[in-house]
């Protein structure tokens, strides 16, 4: 197992100074609430990125977290491994599993063991401030794939999800541009991303300007330009809630022409149910990510297209940005303090280069373990 | 001496009656409670007793008839209990047969339980040891307040529940089958110490199974049959046939005479077994085919763990055999061998309680009549049917749940148990603990016929009357040693009870 | 029977309430739906349903479920091996797990909540360390070992209603426990082990080899159960797959009037129990509540059909009494 995996660091690490490290972490935690000011501790940042600038850094240890375990965040691993091996620092790819308070658990674990540069995917960035100030306080801390407005992050690495909902919605609104009823299915719509992918996708769908602040009610089903959005499901990733939510939505409305799955698995099984359920091409899903199954439906057409985003883009940007600041690069960072790696739509026409592509790529991060 | 206290009435049950469902339980019981007297209460068991002492003790309302408190005037006044706190109240508390103390107070955590003394909300530990000390020594109790319960023997527990009583200002004590787990020195000095507690004004409901106690302790008693009242009867008129006989109803039947023994094989070999009891010396004893045999001995003595030794219960060394075989291995495998227990508390280790008589009788039984693993439900049936009447159970009904049974019946419903495989080797620990006079000659009876039947037995007692009435031979174990052996024409209860308390054979014969 | 009409009039209202308000809910293929979630669960809550039986209870059959349906796919597609190996190999495995758990309560004397909840946290671990968090999935292959549980069997007379597969494995296994506790030397010994194992020690029952069996048959159904799911759902992820349905499965049981003191199992109740749970998550969806409050229904509904049934066995318990009393 590699150092990634914070059961070996636990294991490793159990040493007396290791105790006084959790105490000292325990009782700075303690004072979180005393810590300085967002503005502060973005000029601490910089100000210790200008010491590097006298003294570069050899060879840091930077980390990558993800909000979860998925497919897509092995590639992401395979991203940040290969931009450390580029580059002569070491990383370590952390999976929370468990949801918010893992993740916190991992990040304190980061924190202890001396980290020196961290891109977090924050599940919940609002009630996560103690911990984000932490990193900032002692390390260099961007984001990825979900930003934490109102943090001291210095920089967020990914893609606006506004956006790429909305080239979703765009997908679904040209492979239905007659209207009829939609349903909307999410893991869950606790994050940030998750919310901005939920607007872009309906902005798309309903033909409506850009406007990223927009926010609709997603507990109510509502009618507007021809379309039906009958309602948004969530499942809080248990799949086998998610395919009943699925097969249930269709039970309930017999005249479903188009469903979405925003998470990568919400796709995956709406593929599967109506395979199972003998009701490929009636009706369509415009899907997200590339779930294996997904992009076989794309081939054989029951699966209008997806919106997939770079996550190994993710991994090698978050690791190169770390590293460059280390070296005290600090105009690496956009002037915006965003750095947008687009998303792609995906059709039938362009899945067997993508796909193919994509094996490479996993490969690659499954074989770093 | 302490001068005799006045004698007058207290508590009066007028008329009282209770029916369930339409089933009568009681009727028409007339009772007097008299302050510095001792009444007992006997009968059969489904006579009607534990209903009444439900009435007296506020459980249960009467159905027609009252009670009526009589104060020193003599002047009567209705009394309605509506629950066990408002017979608690009026000075009435029931010291049950199964013993309630919870095991993980000390005793004056348990003696004062619900009237702890507090000082601005702490507990006030050391006025409440006081207090209990007080209680304690009331009933004879020399221990320290401080104990914890559970470390005490069921007869000091006993007498903790009744300084626990006695500590609520109770003016009326019921005693619901108190000796059943004592030995008979222990009985003795309850008996004393309830003839102190009468001498201080207390009045006294006693409800016992041994005529030997009542006839020793009561001023009065009330012989209940079929929840009626049989007789009710003085000092005077007291004697042990004439509440058998109004009890039962009828005259018991003769015991059956005890076949000769001359030339029977050895069945159960037990040789130099030390069991689990922490002072338990090796034992070595032989059970032939047909015979009896009684451990007597004191509670404590080392008679349980003996008798689980040999059942394969916990660990012990040294060698058993049945019929020339070595008995090993689990219970489990014992059991198939023939061999069968009935063990000292039937509610524990005994009786699957929630579970009706068919499957608590069967249980056994069930892979003898078993055709490749399946349960063959009609012989079931009629096993259970004819071990009923075989044993005289009551309510004859198979559904009956055997929590709702009286002791006497669940005890058949365990031996009906082992009868209904025929085993080998009977082991019965406190046969009789808890049960009537009937249901004691039934189970007699039927322990008999199984002997005869070629099984050999040994039972356990610490009631001398049932030893010397049961068994061909007497085993007296003292601090887990076998003191010495009697035949039943050489032992007698002052023998037995020299050896059981640390005499020697000489000295007892 | 008699001692479920308590929980069958629940289930009752709600499928009448959801028939009702709700859309569709009678519809083939709702119902088929409903058929299948009901086969799936109802064998994992078969299984804890033996483990209740004797007084015990069994918190790692999720982690089972989980263990199981990602060796599966990840021994089938990562490893390459066939599926005759996979199957038996992945059971025995089970089989072996549960053996374990009897083996730690019967003769380490550990408490079964202790053993079992250890349990879940290890063979969650070990499922996420094997895959290195990976989810696993067919990838669109092994359709035909798939249709064990996704297949659907028609039924004669009936146009649109197919028989989900899953309820022939369901069936069979009903049959067997019903048979099992009801009929054998065994199984009457297994529950009098439960409901007083002391006593069935001292009626020279093998109590040790039946509580172990118990886990056992516990384990084995939970990844048979683990099994199915995978093929039902296609891919699953190592750290969520199979989360709290132990806790379903415990409480399916409980509805269906399994006393966790142990001594009394009901195949009917068990089964009823898991329907009754599948068609309230059914209805939530289908009456349109928001899956918000799906939780906050599911507990009280239990609640309310626990107190149901014990308020029922209180008056049933106050009958006897009246009728049996001295």
């Amino acid at each position: 197992m590699g150092a990634g995996y914070p059961c070996c660091a636990r294991l490793r690490g159990m040493t007396i100074h290791r105790t006084v490290a959790v105490l000292a972490t325990a009782f700075s935690l303690c004072t979180a609430m005393a810590i300085a000011p967002t503005a502060d501790l973005v000029a601490a940042q910089k100000e210790r990125i200008a010491g590097y600038a006298k003294q570069p850094m050899k060879s840091p240890h930077l980390s990558f977290v993800s909000n979860g375990v998925a497919d897509f965040w092995t590639i992401a691993k395979a991203g940040s491994l290969a931009a450390g091996k580029d580059l002569g620092c070491e990383v370590t790819v952390v999976f929370p599993g468990a949801g918010l308070s893992d993740q916190k658990r991992m990040l304190e674990d980061l924190v202890i063991r001396g980290i020196d540069g961290v891109s977090v995917s924050p599940i919940d960035p609002k009630n996560q401030m103690d911990v984000l100030n932490q990193i900032a306080e002692q390390a260099l801390l961007i984001t990825n794939d979900s930003d934490a407005p109102g943090s001291p992050r210095l920089c967020y690495i990914g893609m606006d999800n506004y956006l790429a909902g909305r080239q979703c919605g765009e997908l679904a609104r040209k492979g239905l541009p007659g209207g009829g009823e939609v349903a909307i299915f999410i893991g869950r719509l606790e994050q940030d991303n998750a919310k901005r992918r939920w607007q872009g996708f309906v902005d798309g769908l309903l033909g409506r300007s850009v406007d990223a602040e927009r926010r609709d009610d997603h507990t109510k089903p509502f009618t507007e330009a021809g379309y039906t959005i009958v309602g948004t499901w969530t499942d809080s990733f248990d799949r086998a809630k998610a395919k009943a939510n699925i097969e249930d939505v269709m039970t309930r409305y017999p005249k479903l022409a188009l469903v979405t799955g925003l998470f990568e698995y919400n796709s995956v099984l709406a593929v599967e149910v109506f395979r199972q359920a003998g009701r490929t091409g009636q009706i369509k899903i415009a899907a997200f990510d590339e779930g294996a199954d997904v992009l076989v439906g794309i081939r054989e057409g029951i699966v209008l297209g997806t919106v997939v985003q770079d996550p190994y883009g993710y991994g090698y940007e978050s690791i190169k940005l770390l590293h460059a600041l280390t070296q005290g690069k600090l105009d690496a960072i956009p002037k915006d303090g965003v750095m947008n790696i687009p998303a792609r739509t995906i059709t039938k026409d362009n899945v067997d280069a993508f796909w193919s592509d994509l094996k490479a790529k996993l490969a690659a991060g499954k074989a770093a373990k | 001496m302490p001068s005799e206290p006045t004698v007058r009435s207290i508590l009066r049950a007028r008329g009282i009656g209770r029916r369930f469902a339409g089933v009568t339980a009681l009727d028409g019981i007339e009772a007097d409670i008299r302050a510095g007297e001792v009444l007992a209460i006997v009968g059969e068991n489904g006579a009607g007793k534990s209903t009444l002492l439900k009435i007296l003790s506020g459980v249960l309302a009467p159905s027609s008839g009252s009670l009526e408190e009589v104060d020193a005037q003599g002047r009567a006044r209705e009394l309605r209990l509506r629950n066990v706190a408002e017979a608690a109240q009026a000075g009435i508390a029931l010291v049950h047969q199964e013993l309630n103390l919870a095991e993980n107070l000390d005793l004056a955590g348990a003696i004062l339980l619900g009237r702890e003394h507090h000082r601005f909300g702490w507990l006030d530990t050391r006025s409440m040891q006081a207090e209990a000390a007080r209680w304690l020594a009331r009933v004879g109790l020399d221990l320290d307040p401080s104990t914890l319960c559970g470390s005490l023997p069921i007869a000091q527990r006993q007498l903790v529940e009744i300084a626990k009583a006695l500590s609520a200002n109770a003016r009326i004590l019921i005693l619901d089958e108190p000796t059943s787990s004592l030995s008979a020195r222990e009985t003795e000095r309850l008996l004393a110490m309830l003839d102190e507690l009468r001498r201080s004004g207390v009045a006294i409901v006693y409800v016992s199974h041994h005529l030997d106690e009542v006839l020793a302790i009561a001023d009065r008693a009330i012989v209940l049959r079929d929840g009626r009242m049989a007789g009710t009867l003085d000092r005077a008129s007291m004697d042990r046939a004439t509440i058998e006989r109004l009890m039962v109803g009828r005259d018991l039947p003769p015991t059956t005479a005890r076949p000769s023994l001359d030339g029977a094989p050895a069945r159960l070999v037990v040789d130099r077994v030390v069991s689990a009891h922490r002072r338990q010396r090796p034992a070595s004893l032989t059970v032939r085919r047909g015979e009896i045999v009684g451990l007597a001995g004191l509670v404590g003595a080392g008679r349980t763990e003996l008798l689980e030794a040999i059942a394969g219960l916990g660990h012990a060394s040294g060698r058993i055999s049945l019929d020339g075989r070595p008995l090993t291995g689990t219970i489990a495998e014992r059991v198939a061998r023939g061999l069968a227990i009935v063990p000292e508390d039937r509610a524990r280790h005994g009786l699957f309680t929630l579970d009706p008589v068919r499957t608590n009788v069967s249980m056994a039984w069930l892979p003898r009549g078993a055709h490749a693993g399946m349960v063959d439900h009609a012989g079931e049936r009629d096993l259970v049917v004819g071990m009923i009447t075989r044993l005289r159970l009551r309510p004859a009904d198979p559904s009956r749940r055997v929590q709702t049974l009286s002791g006497g019946n669940q005890q058949k419903t365990i031996l009906g148990r082992w009868l209904a495989v025929e085993p080998s080797v009977l082991l019965l620990d406190e046969p009789t603990r808890g049960v009537d006079v009937g249901a004691r000659h039934d189970i007699h009876e039927a322990v008999r016929a199984a002997a005869t039947a070629g099984c050999a037995v040994l039972f356990a007692s610490s009631d001398l009357e049932e030893v010397l009435l049961l068994a061909d031979r007497i085993v007296v174990m003292h601090d887990g040693a076998i003191a010495g052996e009697f035949t039943r024409d050489t032992a007698t209860e002052v023998a037995i009870m020299g050896l059981a308390t640390g005499g020697t054979l000489e000295t007892a014969r | 029977m008699r001692k479920h009409w308590g929980l069958l009039g629940i289930f009752m209202v709600v499928c009448i309430v959801t028939a009702l308000y709700g859309k569709n809910f009678l519809t083939a293929y709702n119902l088929m739906n409903l058929v299948q979630r009901t086969a799936l669960f109802s064998i994992l809550a078969l299984g804890v349903g033996f483990v209740i039986g004797t007084g015990g209870i069994d918190l790692s059959l999720g982690s089972v479920v989980c263990l199981v349906g990602i060796a599966v796919p990840w021994l089938l597609i990562e490893h390459g091996w066939s599926p005759w190996a996979v199957v038996p190999i992945v059971l025995a495995g089970s089989a072996l797990i549960g053996l374990a758990h009897g083996l730690l309560v019967t003769r380490l004397r550990l408490q079964p909540f202790l053993v079992t909840l250890c349990g879940l946290l290890l063979y969650r671990g070990i499922a996420r360390w094997m895959t290195g968090d990976q989810s696993q999935g067919f990838q669109g292959e092994f359709a035909d070992l798939r249709s064990i549980a996704v297949g659907r069997i028609p039924v004669p007379g009936l146009e649109t209603f197919r028989l989900p597969a899953t309820t022939i494995p369901l069936i069979v296994l009903a049959v067997i426990a019903a048979l099992f506790l009801t009929r054998t030397v065994w199984g009457r010994w297994l529950l009098a082990t439960g409901s007083n194992e002391a006593a069935a020690r001292y009626s020279g029952i093998p109590t040790a080899r039946l509580v172990t069996g118990a886990y056992v048959a516990c384990s084995l159904l939970a990844g048979l159960g683990g099994m199915l799911f995978i093929f039902d759902v296609g891919s699953a992820q190592p750290s969520d797959f199979g989360n709290f349905y132990e806790l379903y499965a415990i409480a399916a049981a409980v509805l269906g009037g399994c006393s966790l003191r142990g001594g009394s199992v009901s195949v009917v109740g068990i089964i009823l129990g898991t329907a009754t749970l599948q068609v309230l998550r059914n209805s939530i969806n289908l009456l349109g509540l928001g899956s918000q409050l799906e939780f906050a229904v599911i507990g009280a509904v239990l609640l309310a059909g626990v107190a149901a049934d014990e308020l029922v066995r209180r008056w049933h318990a106050a009958r006897l009494e009246r009728r049996g009393a001295g």
